[in-house]
């Protein structure tokens, strides 16, 4: 291929990206999609109609600060007719100061926002105080107001008009200081982010070679990463992928934390809160925990199983190359500043409704991307696994990381398809007004609670078991030991799979489930305990009368061990019908999966990075750089998220950008739920920063790092057999590997279920040597 | 523990034991093993005779095995038993066999009281409707007299939101309703929580046993003023 040929198409590449970033873009921008303030009363048609006339009076040409003025709010004209049960009613939006309500026949939505109530919805005019900013920057009034003829009562009316008007108030000084827009800081984290992977990635390249730094051998490089089929490029690029979306769900992560760092506070408002939490959850599900997972699965399985490359390598490249793509889609909402605002979970109907932002659809659009991804990553390995294994390696003397991949892709092939249907359904309400989830023409909400939990129960699995794999081939090596019960841990895993699709509805145990059904799903849900403590304790045994050699992936473990041992007990409560009901959607819930996804899969890959990146890049990290990152990580890891049990059992909920403390007149949270959610935020940030140790030891190793062995740590599969790092293809597929096993006598039986069958059939010989 | 029913207390106590003795296990079993069977010189010795490419001699114990699934399994059986029997008395279903009788007739009173295990009994109960809607919530005391439920406007923090007045002593049945996105009605206060969805009735008790006042909140996200969807519940 021709050196212009390259540029050629890396110029179309870089074009078709700037397409994809820009075009939804421009299509989505803000004006018309973000609620009353642009489209009238949510409730009413979308065009504003003549024949009503909305006014705003009492308000003074410029202002005085902090002055209060009365302000009343009218409309004439339109269907209303006095008499009839209901008039009209209106929203008014002030871009600064406070309005207050003077009577119940208004009420507020914010400091700055109000509307009528039920009550004052057979008026013409309305009053309300407003209170002039300190600041003495322009303030604008949009006001919405609109008409009906109430002739049926308080079900409805056969005419219904609104109208708008806009004010304008001068201020009386210099232009107050213009607030960042979250959105924009978000946005820049994320592209200064991505520049410095940029000049990492150029770096370690110069690095590697001074004088071969010019285009045309930087050119080859590139495209060679861009377009490879290794499983090892492939594995480094999801990897890369992976940790760079787990450090943007943390910096929204983070920007949560800092509105929540103490009650009422105004750093990010509702609407931007909303969309934070939706893709912190998406990102680190989608774009971080599974690149991750599927980075280590296409490094390690095919060189535990002795295998030259996966089974299907282009397949591999797609299953890739969608995941940036999806990814650019679910944020492409965040850039023009409508992204998701649905939650990961994104509940019927209303993520169906108008209410929500235009970035849904793409939200929904770019899973659906993910989803044809993991289905062919599915494929792909459960081939390779299956026809692949090197001679001499018996379903039974798989790796247990492999086998750990064998049942999470399991799980998820036969788990995402519902998903994929679910939003599928979504995307076709929303873009072409099918009315699958639209309840008022017959559409079931609860479908996309069945399909939803079908998937997401089985996915939070499909994310843990991996972890399980490396912990199982962690601390065996480390122990210098077999791992204990090397057949338990595999039946332990299966069961995993197995139970993880039969206890889904416990997600739903407060939406209206039969008894019956309630009773099953409490008992299944306890029953996940029974394998998870299998292997909890097989791992414990595995360390007895072993040689347990420190090291930061042994810390990684054993910090594992804590941490996902406390997240499997909290989670123990759950099945539990009175603690359910009321710790359900309480901060109890999101410190419970938490200690499980951050201190069982976070941790468990923190342990497989320590592990393998020697042999992934032929160069040792430094031990100290670890243990540093591991103390600090471990230690605000546990300050972050111990506290937010407490926080759930006296009744502090999910989702809300804001809580409320007891006052005199009513009961809420106590008043130290307060200090401890500072305490929470503080740790969220010295958890993020500790994480940032990881990043400085891996560029450090990869620029100056000592030269790996191929087997530094003394394991037995055949990934260490390999040089650091492997060569391509990793095995010669001329002469690949045997494995020898330690139990000849074993390995060469039957299995019993083999002497059964045996038993049960008559073999060749005795038919022919028998009645003839 | 703010408006924690008594049977929530008393389940939640047996799980924390059992929490305390499973995790004193796992840990103490944890420390034990990574203190005491170190590696002294951070290499050796290589216990079980790891060797690139051979796969490991067989370390089990069926026995153990058998013991560490069996344990468990009767600890999951032992919780599901005291878990099972709230499970009626969270959803007790109404009538004479239910925890709460039939719906009361006028002039009658719930006379409710928490028995000794923990459960509210009542000899009749009261029907009200809460109706949700993006984002308030509405009472409904379906007739009810002024003493037994009211409802009236109360100020959360500067802001207008439904109050409902509710009496000591009486059981109400709340009939849950959604004319647009799914809900959930959270009453810290009474312990309980129930998802409230469009197209489908659900129900929640409310036992007020004993004078209160709490935020109600929506427990379900609903979209833009989630965290504002309030209401004041008193009882007197």
């Amino acid at each position: 291929m021709g050196e212009r040929a390259v540029s050629r198409r890396l110029a179309l590449i870089s074009l078709m990206a700037i397409a994809m970033i820009v075009v939804p873009a421009v299509t989505s921008l803000p004006s018309g999609i973000s609620g009353v303030k642009d489209t009238g009363c949510n409730c009413h048609g979308t065009e504003a109609d003549p024949s009503v006339t909305a006014s705003i009076s009492g308000l003074p040409e410029s202002y005085n600060a902090s002055e209060t003025y009365n302000v009343t709010v009218s409309f004439t004209g339109g269907p209303a007719i006095d008499g009839n049960a209901n008039l009209g009613g209106f929203n008014l939006w002030a871009s600064g100061g406070t309005l207050a309500t003077q009577d119940s026949s208004t009420q507020l939505w914010g400091p700055s926002e109000a509307s009528h109530t039920s009550e004052g919805n057979d008026q013409r005019s309305w009053s309300l105080v407003w209170t002039a900013p300190e600041s003495g920057s322009d303030v604008d009034f949009i006001l919405h107001t609109n008409s009906v003829n109430g002739n049926e009562g308080d079900g409805g009316s056969s005419g219904d008009m609104w109208a708008k008007a806009q004010v304008k108030v001068l201020g009386f000084g210099a232009a107050e200081l213009p607030e960042a827009d979250p959105f924009k800081v978000l946005a820049t984290l994320i592209m200064v982010s991505a520049v410095l992977l940029s000049i990492v990635v150029l770096y370690v390249f110069y690095r590697n070679n001074p004088e071969g730094f010019e285009w045309q051998r930087f050119a080859p490089w590139i495209t060679e990463w861009l377009t490879s089929t290794d499983h090892k490029k492939i594995g480094t690029l999801y990897f890369v992928q992976g940790l760079f979306f787990l450090g943007v769900g943390g910096i929204m992560a983070l920007m949560m934390r800092v509105q929540l760092a103490s009650p009422g506070n105004e750093f990010i408002s509702q609407d931007y809160y909303n969309q934070f939490f939706t893709l912190h959850g998406t990102t680190m599900i989608f774009l971080a925990a599974m690149p991750l997972i599927a980075g280590f699965a296409n490094w390690i399985v095919p060189l535990q199983i002795g295998a030259p490359d996966l089974a299907f390598p282009r397949l591999n490249a797609l299953s890739f190359w969608l995941q940036p793509v999806a990814a650019l889609l679910i944020f492409t909402g965040v850039f023009s500043g409508a992204g998701a605002d649905t939650g990961w979970t994104g509940y019927a109907p209303y993520v169906v409704t108008e209410n929500t932002h235009a970035g849904v659809s793409m939200w929904a659009a770019g899973q659906i991307m993910l989803v044809a991804s993991s289905t062919l990553t599915g494929i792909n390995f459960l081939t390779t696994m299956a026809v692949m294994r090197a001679p001499g390696m018996g379903w039974f003397q798989m790796p247990l990381f492999t086998w750990s991949i064998l049942v999470a892709n399991l799980m998820l092939f036969l788990s995402i398809p519902a998903f994929g249907v679910g939003l599928i359904q979504v995307y076709l309400d929303r873009t072409i007004a099918t009315a699958f989830y639209d309840v008022a023409s017959g559409g079931d909400p609860l479908l996309w609670s069945h399909l939803f939990w079908y998937f997401g129960h089985p996915e939070v699995y499909v994310v843990i078991v991996p972890a399980f794999g490396v912990i199982s081939e962690v601390i065996a090596t480390s122990a210098r030991r077999s791992i204990f019960g090397y057949k338990s841990m595999v039946y332990a895993m299966a069961g995993i799979g197995l139970v993880s699709f039969i206890v889904y509805g416990h997600h739903m145990f407060t939406s209206g489930m039969s008894p019956a059904l309630r009773f099953i799903t409490m008992l299944t849900t306890m029953l996940v305990a029974v394998p998870t403590g299998i292997k909890i304790f097989n791992w414990l045994k595995t360390m007895h009368g072993g040689s347990l050699v420190y090291r930061t992936h042994t810390l990684w473990t054993l910090g594992f061990l804590v941490t996902f041992t406390l997240g499997g007990i909290s989670g123990m409560f759950f099945p539990s019908m009175a603690l359910d009901v009321h710790l359900h959607e309480t901060y109890f819930v999101v410190a419970h999966f938490h200690y499980v996804l951050v201190g069982g899969t976070v941790f468990g890959f923190f342990a497989a990075i320590y592990y393998w990146y020697p042999k992934m890049t032929g160069r040792m990290l430094d031990e100290r750089l670890g243990v540093l990152h591991f103390l600090t990580a471990f230690i605000s890891y546990n300050a972050l998220f111990w506290p937010m049990h407490r926080l759930g059992v006296v009744g502090m909920i999910r989702r809300t950008h804001t809580y409320y403390i007891t006052t005199d007149d009513f009961q809420a949270l106590p008043e130290w739920a307060a200090d401890w959610n500072m305490l929470i935020s503080v740790s969220a940030f010295l958890f993020f920063a500790s994480n940032l140790l990881l990043v400085v030891n891996m560029i450090k190793s990869l620029i100056r790092g000592e030269k790996a062995p191929a087997d530094p740590w003394g394991g037995w599969s055949f990934e260490w057999m390999t040089s650091s790092p492997p060569p391509t293809p990793s095995f010669d597929p001329h002469n690949l590997p045997e494995l020898k096993d330690a139990n000849e006598h074993v390995a060469n039986e039957p299995s019993r279920l083999g002497q059964m069958f045996r038993r049960l059939m008559v073999d060749d010989d005795a038919s022919e040597g028998g009645s003839h | 523990m703010a408006g924690v029913t008594p049977l929530y207390d008393a389940i939640w106590e047996d799980y924390m034991l059992w929490s305390l003795l499973v995790g004193a296990i796992a840990f103490g079993w944890l420390y034990h093993h990574s203190f005491f069977y170190r590696s002294e010189d951070g290499e050796s010795p290589n216990v079980d005779n790891l060797e690139v490419g051979v796969f490991p001699k067989d370390y089990d114990n069926l026995k153990l095995e058998v013991t560490w699934t069996v344990l468990p399994f009767i600890l999951i059986v032992w919780l599901t038993y005291i878990s099972w029997a709230p499970l009626d008395a969270v959803w007790s279903q109404t009538g004479p066999d239910g925890y709460h009788g039939s719906e009361c007739q006028e002039g009658e009173s719930s006379n409710n009281y928490i028995d000794s295990d923990g459960y509210v009994r009542s000899e009749c109960y009261w029907e009200i409707d809460i109706t949700g809607q993006q984002w308030f919530w509405e009472f409904d005391c379906n007739g009810l007299s002024e003493d037994l439920c009211s409802t009236d406007y109360a100020t959360v923090e500067g802001e207008l939101k439904p109050l409902l007045t509710l009496k000591t002593g009486e059981t109400y049945f709340a009939v849950l309703n959604s004319i647009d996105v799914t809900h959930a009605v959270k009453n810290p206060g009474f312990g309980m929580m129930e998802d409230v969805v469009p197209g489908q009735e659900t129900y929640l008790w409310m036992p007020a046993v004993e004078e209160t006042s709490f935020l109600m909140l929506c427990a379900e996200y609903c979209g833009d003023n989630h965290a504002y969807m309030t209401a004041q519940v008193n009882v007197e």
